[in-house]
């Protein structure tokens, strides 16, 4: 018979596991040039309830995507107060990369992000309005056919506007048909809006 | 109210959907089986009868209802060759490359996740004696392990009904096999090829140990996570592995959909995943 060997001095690294690291060497790893250092360290920091600041501010300027995609990981795990203002505070960012990111993160924070969604929602740079909607696109909550019909009825900027009625498209309900029918009555000089209304309420109607 | 039946054209629907989803085919055999277990979620989710039932749960949106038809049809289920076509992969595709690549004489080391009660490792070990005859000139080491430590147990015992090994080739079931009165029990020399542990894949400090594997199978267990532990298993996996390691999703579970640090491969025989094959 062939051999497939057991490598016992490897397994009794595998059988005992390494004790947990505290706060200080993990910031310590986090300075390290080989990612696969700091991604051990960003992995551990979510043991932290208080690591959320450290995590926001290394994925503002770690340029590893391994490790990116383990900070945010870390930061849903979190999910406390303060890794949401962080995430919010990145969606701020000029990085368009870094914006994506942290939408499709607050994405899966959805009872967390719920009860910040309305200030998201009014916020006065309509790009943060725009961003609040494409959160909207996958966060599993019931209410956000109420928010959206909320943007329809009431923002001021097409682009919003447009954004939550191509959403409602997809995940509407004929309760949003009144509002929807208001949209194309506050924009009526907008084609794009009145053709988007228009097959929204047609989607609508076949569901 | 009206009794519930599961009709044959029902039976048909339900199956075919079930295997593109999970990827378990139930036989014609295992109707009892399905129809009981089927019969009991309608009641329980007050549906009327199998087609308001089945349409609820092809489009419920949360797949919460999935989630639930699931964990009762798959109660350890699992078998000798379970998704054959992965371990042909492993033999005529992945191992090869591997050893391609290799610059070390270390092992290559294959992680069975979870083990359930082994069969999926033992198949490896079998597979491996059959059908790679590199395996004269390699070492390989193969770790298996299970949050339940129980099921460990089991494992290690490594003894199994005769449903477990439906799908094993007679001449394999006579070779590496002892029938005994309740069932078969596997060999000493295959079982002393694999080792088990015990292990919590969301443990972040447990998993620091996992390390340095060339393969890791993690077959149809995403599916019972959230998004959210996906994500971290996701991530176990991306550290747990050598870059340019490979990890087997089950059939209907894709890393595409959980973290894009993985690169797709098609190998004629099957998809994979593989971690990129430098330190970014």
């Amino acid at each position: 018979m062939p051999i497939i060997k057991k490598n016992n001095p490897t397994l009794a690294v595998v059988l005992e596991p390494e004790s947990p690291r505290d706060l200080k060497e993990l910031m310590a790893e986090l300075e390290q040039a080989s990612p696969t250092v700091r991604r051990s360290a960003v992995r551990e920091l979510s043991e932290f309830e208080d690591s959320a600041e450290i995590l926001i501010d290394r994925l503002k300027h770690d340029k590893d995507p391994s490790v990116r995609d383990a900070i945010l990981t870390s930061l849903i795990r979190l999910g406390n107060s303060f890794a949401v203002i962080g995430l919010v505070e990145c969606l701020r960012s000029e990085d368009a990369a870094l914006r994506n990111e942290v939408i499709e993160a607050m994405k899966q924070l959805p009872e967390k992000v719920a009860p910040i969604m309305g200030d998201l929602l009014s916020d006065k740079d309509s790009d943060m309005r725009i961003y609040a909607v494409n959160i909207l696109e996958s966060l599993h909550h019931l209410q956000v056919e109420t928010w959206l019909d909320g943007v329809i009825e009431h923002d001021t900027h097409v682009n919003v506007c447009a954004t939550a009625v191509d959403l409602l498209g997809e995940v509407g309900t004929p309760a949003s048909r009144t509002a929807l029918n208001h949209l194309k009555a506050r924009f009526p000089d907008e084609p794009y809006i009145c053709f988007a209304v228009d097959l929204a309420l047609k989607r609508i109607g076949e569901d | 109210m009206e009794k519930i039946t599961i009709s044959e054209d029902d039976f048909q629907k339900f199956r075919e959907f079930f295997y593109r989803k999970v990827g378990i085919q139930f036989e014609n055999s295992k109707r009892y089986f399905v129809d009981k277990r089927l019969i009991e979620r309608i009641v329980q989710t007050g549906a009327k009868n199998f087609r308001d039932y089945f349409t609820m749960l092809r489009f419920e949106a949360s797949g919460q209802e999935l989630q639930k038809l699931v964990n009762v049809m798959t109660v350890n289920e699992t078998y000798f060759f379970r998704e054959e076509y992965q371990f042909k992969c492993l033999v005529n595709s992945i191992l090869q490359e591997i050893i391609q690549h290799k610059t070390d004489k270390q092992p290559i080391r294959i992680w069975s996740v979870p083990s359930s009660s082994g069969e999926e490792a033992y198949s490896i070990v079998i597979y491996l004696l059959e059908h790679w005859p590199a395996i004269a000139q390699w070492d390989v080491e193969i770790i298996s392990s299970d949050i339940d430590s129980d099921i460990i147990d089991s494992a290690q015992r490594g003894h199994y009904s005769s449903r477990s090994v439906q799908y094993l080739p007679t001449t394999l079931l006579i070779k590496y096999f002892k029938a005994s009165a309740d069932g078969y029990q596997i060999s000493e020399e295959i079982r002393s090829n694999v080792e088990f542990t015990c292990v919590n894949l969301m443990d972040v400090a447990q998993m620091r140990a996992y390390r340095n594997f060339d393969v890791i199978f993690c077959r149809n267990l995403l599916i019972y996570f959230d998004d959210m532990s996906r994500r971290l298993a996701s991530e176990t996996f991306f550290d747990a592995l050598k870059p340019g390691g490979f990890v087997c999703l089950g059939h209907s579970e894709s890393m595409s959909r959980i973290s894009s640090l993985f690169r797709v491969r098609k190998f004629p025989e099957a998809i994979v995943y593989q971690k990129p094959g430098v330190d970014l």
